[in-house]
């Protein structure tokens, strides 16, 4: 567990950051022989540390694949994958990845402080210790008067709260998100992206890969665009978004908001018609 | 709220009725019976009365051979359940264990009763013995089966979440399969207590010297007017299956409430 308070977020351009996840000719094959799928094909790209990168594409683009690749959760089948200059395994087992799936996985036989307390729990913090953080946790995406609740006594967008306070409860460098938001309402979906930008600018050094379809997400939240394109998954162009933070609502309506979102929507749109 | 009251007092007015009316059909028919010249009437279909009559008169001999068919189903349910545990954690291991163990499992539960109960008797010369191995091997079947079900209820994306906490299979059994496995568990356990009994049971029918079964099949060797204790029999047999079933609802209520069928106060 480090002392996230002593690090700053780094505002520096996305650019001149240094790495700290490199994917060099990334390939993943399911499958074999006749029956084989290619998921991924020769992807590289880089992620900032500290920064908030999403990767953006299509459905079938295997962006859900690349990121279990990242996390240690799946084994490459070509390419090179390196975090902080390890295997993506031996930082899973360092435990450093916090994962957020689109469903919010809880466990319904526990309540909500103890779905959060899980990942405590199975590394061994010591109690007290535990139930502090916990608190803090539960305080910090807004839950405070749930603690006691059972998940399913709480409406999506709540329980995707106790999703993201139990990947960051143990202190991971890194949030793995994949398309978190994308089974809530528009309206709740809108308000979970800017509580997620508050909760990650309370925990500088944290390091976000966020998987989206939607294009619009992504340019709000993120410093760097991965944008992907389907069958099998390619690079096709990757974007940095040099709008300042702390972002806002507001930033909806900024032009180099618009300009960028633009952009991708041609990028997409041409290799559709190709 | 009131929808709910109305509703549960017309359920209970249906429960009484249908009580009322197979009384009612039982009485008609025991009478029709008794209305013939057949001297043995009693002992083919006696009134209700006179069976809950005999209940009475007999009862430290009803209570003594229901306590030993209990006892051995209740201590052969146990063992058979935690055997049926256990077997399913190693079954669902890898895949090849679960397919070379499966078929001697179903193998298992088509071999007859009524030619396991004599052989086990020959091995175990004993029939306490006897009666719990019935209880148990029938207990087993069911909870193996469900619990094999249970433990793959989980969805990926959780074994993926216990993955990044790199808990092995020990954490992820006790923090996620065995939990999530609870419903089926008990789905496997609702089917297994009323069916021990019956196991149990069986062993005094087919040579036993105690227990429930003993006491039908020694009241039928006594003659027609003995025939009113294997109803008596029949009827505390009945009595125990229900309460037993009962039993295991009442556990799964405190055990896994989390269900959806037994959430309160959800949306």
């Amino acid at each position: 567990m480090r002392e996230a308070a002593t690090v700053q977020h780094d505002h520096s351009a996305v650019a001149t950051r240094p790495a700290t996840v490199v994917a060099t000719n990334v390939g993943k094959v399911f499958g074999s022989g006749a029956s084989a799928v290619r998921a991924l094909e020769d992807v590289s790209f880089d992620v900032p540390q500290g920064s908030f990168v999403s990767i953006l594409g299509p459905s079938g683009c295997g962006k859900s694949t690349l990121l279990r690749l990242i996390a240690g959760l799946q084994p490459l089948t070509s390419g090179e994958i390196a975090v902080n200059d390890h295997t993506p395994d031996e930082m899973r087992k360092a435990r450093e990845f916090g994962i957020v799936f689109q469903q919010p996985i809880l466990f319904d036989w526990r309540t909500v402080e103890q779905n959060v307390a899980l990942p405590l729990q199975l590394i061994g913090t010591p109690k007290e210790e535990r139930k502090r953080r916990v608190g803090e946790m539960i305080e910090l995406v807004g839950l405070g008067d749930f603690r006691k609740h059972r998940p399913w006594q709480l409406s999506g967008g709540m329980q995707q709260r106790v999703a993201i306070a139990r990947a960051l409860a143990f202190g991971p460098r890194f949030l793995m998100m994949d398309e978190p938001f994308g089974a809530l309402d528009m309206m709740t979906r809108e308000r979970m992206q800017t509580e997620l930008l508050r909760i990650w600018a309370s925990r500088p050094g944290t390091t976000i890969v966020f998987i989206t379809h939607s294009i619009s997400e992504a340019v709000l939240l993120s410093d760097r665009i991965v944008v992907m394109s389907a069958r099998p998954g390619r690079v096709m162009r990757v974007i940095d978004v040099e709008i300042e933070r702390p972002r806002t609502d507001e930033v909806r309506k900024d032009e180099r908001f618009l300009e960028i979102e633009a952009e991708i929507r041609d990028l997409i749109f041409s290799q559709e018609h190709a | 709220m009131i929808d709910q009251g109305y509703n549960r007092t017309r359920e209970a007015m249906i429960t009484a009725a249908i009580v009322i009316g197979v009384f009612a059909i039982w009485y008609l028919a025991a009478g029709i019976v008794a209305a013939g010249d057949d001297p043995l009437a009693n002992a083919k279909l006696p009134y209700p009365h006179v069976i809950v009559e005999r209940f009475f008169d007999d009862f430290s001999s009803v209570m003594s051979a229901a306590w030993t068919s209990l006892s051995t189903a209740l201590l052969g349910f146990a063992l058979g359940t935690a055997v049926g545990v256990v077997l399913s954690v190693v079954m669902v291991q890898a895949a090849w264990i679960e397919s070379a163990l499966m078929p001697y499992l179903l193998a298992a539960q088509m071999v007859p009763m009524i030619a396991l109960v004599p052989i086990s008797q020959t091995i175990f010369k004993n029939d306490t013995a006897t009666r719990l191995f019935i209880s148990a091997f029938i207990t087993l079947f069911s909870v193996t089966v469900a619990v094999v079900r249970g433990l793959k209820a989980a969805p990926p994306p959780a074994r993926e979440l216990m993955k990044s906490y790199n808990a092995g299979r020990l954490r992820t059994l006790r923090y996620l399969d065995l939990p999530a496995a609870m419903p089926m568990l008990f789905s496997g356990l609702r089917v297994a207590a009323p069916l021990s009994l019956v196991g149990s049971v069986l062993v005094d029918l087919m040579g036993g010297s105690q227990g429930l079964g003993y006491l039908m099949l020694a009241a039928q060797t006594f003659g027609p007017a003995q025939a009113t204790l294997v109803w008596v029999a029949m009827f505390v047999l009945l009595a125990l299956g229900f309460l037993l079933a009962q039993a295991v609802v009442m556990a799964e209520k405190i055990l896994a409430p989390w269900q959806p069928a037994m959430r309160q106060g959800s949306n």
